[in-house]
């Protein structure tokens, strides 16, 4: 049965990717140039990334739906607001395409790689992402973004975790958020099977259908913890934030 | 300014700003490797560097600096001109 379960669960996600990528492409060779008829920019960004939110939102129910995931979200209704800076641990490939269904104009930094792979050019380039090859110039693109109504995703540790390895996180996200000042709003990303890990192969499913549960915690505010100079600031937000996920 | 006087001021900078400990810092120590400065740190270390010398400072000037020998060579030249 649990044999049977395991080639279904293959099948479902080589599915899935190929829907996800069909969806890259018709997002780059149709609703791209669809987008260019909407007049002003502004509304063409946000058209544009609430567009892709209900896109994650279906392809989400689609994942659960054949059965390749289940998740639940603990304290989603804080994600319905605007202008969230939205940081998360990064245990899956999946983590992404979940938190972008949950937050309506979902802005992310997004490796430079994904605008040249035909599946995700179209998708980057239509909701306009944030490269992380823009250097130091990156932090202040986030913090406009926050600023204009986005929700920014941002993955402290800047790529997936490995498995077993304590979290290693980058200061990125921690000077964004003592640079702006931003709230953060974290949420914490536990998965019952290691899935779609760095580094995995796709066939290679887990033995039970892994369960993703996304908790949502309350905002925390680095400019009431920390009064340091911005570097400092930085280096302590990154210690606790590493010490938040590692607890949580 | 005389390259020692460079170097003193970086290293005591390096100690202030980012709280590395002075046994840590010398000319050969790379930053990024040994020092764990990272391009957003840079950046405030060259705002730093143009508000004690009063001189502007592009960024593309320490785009090939990878050590702390190197900013003090850097910023030398810079000033000489």
């Amino acid at each position: 049965m649990s044999t049977l379960n395991r080639m279904w669960r293959i099948g479902a996600t080589g599915f899935c990717f190929g829907v996800f990528g069909l969806g890259g492409l018709v997002i780059l060779c149709v609703l791209l140039p669809l987008l260019q008829l909407l007049p002003g920019r502004t509304r063409r960004r946000q058209a544009a990334k609430n567009t892709l939110h209900y896109g994650m939102r279906l392809f989400s129910g689609l994942m659960a739906l054949v059965g390749v995931i289940s998740y639940e979200v603990r304290g989603a209704e804080k994600l319905r607001r605007n202008g969230l800076f939205v940081l998360a641990n990064h245990p899956s490939l999946i983590d992404v395409v979940l938190l972008m269904s949950l937050v309506r104009r979902p802005d992310c930094v997004v490796k430079a790689a994904l605008w040249d792979n035909p599946f995700t050019c179209g998708p980057v380039r239509f909701a306009g992402f944030i490269s992380n090859a823009g250097g130091p110039a990156v932090v202040d693109d986030c913090v406009a973004s926050v600023r204009a109504g986005n929700n920014l995703i941002v993955f402290p540790e800047g790529t997936r975790s490995v498995p077993g390895q304590p979290l290693n996180l980058q200061r990125g996200a921690a000077n964004i958020a003592v640079r702006g000042p931003l709230a953060i709003t974290p949420v914490s990303i536990s998965v019952s099977e290691p899935m779609l890990t760095k580094g995995s192969k796709w066939y290679r499913v887990p033995q039970r259908k892994p369960h993703f549960i996304l908790t949502v915690h309350d905002d925390v505010h680095p400019d009431q913890l920390f009064d340091q100079e911005p570097a400092l600031a930085a280096r302590r937000l990154t210690d606790w934030l590493t010490q938040f996920f590692t607890r949580s | 300014m005389q390259k020692q006087d460079i170097y003193d001021w970086i290293a005591r900078t390096l100690e202030e700003t980012f709280e590395i400990e002075a046994s840590r810092i010398s000319l050969d120590a790379r930053l990024y490797d040994d020092l764990d400065i990272d391009s957003i740190d840079a950046v405030d270390l060259i705002v730093k560097l143009q508000k004690h010398t009063g001189k502007r400072m592009q960024p593309d000037a320490f785009k090939s600096v990878r050590t702390v020998g190197d900013v003090v060579d850097a910023v030398h030249a810079l000033l000489q001109q």
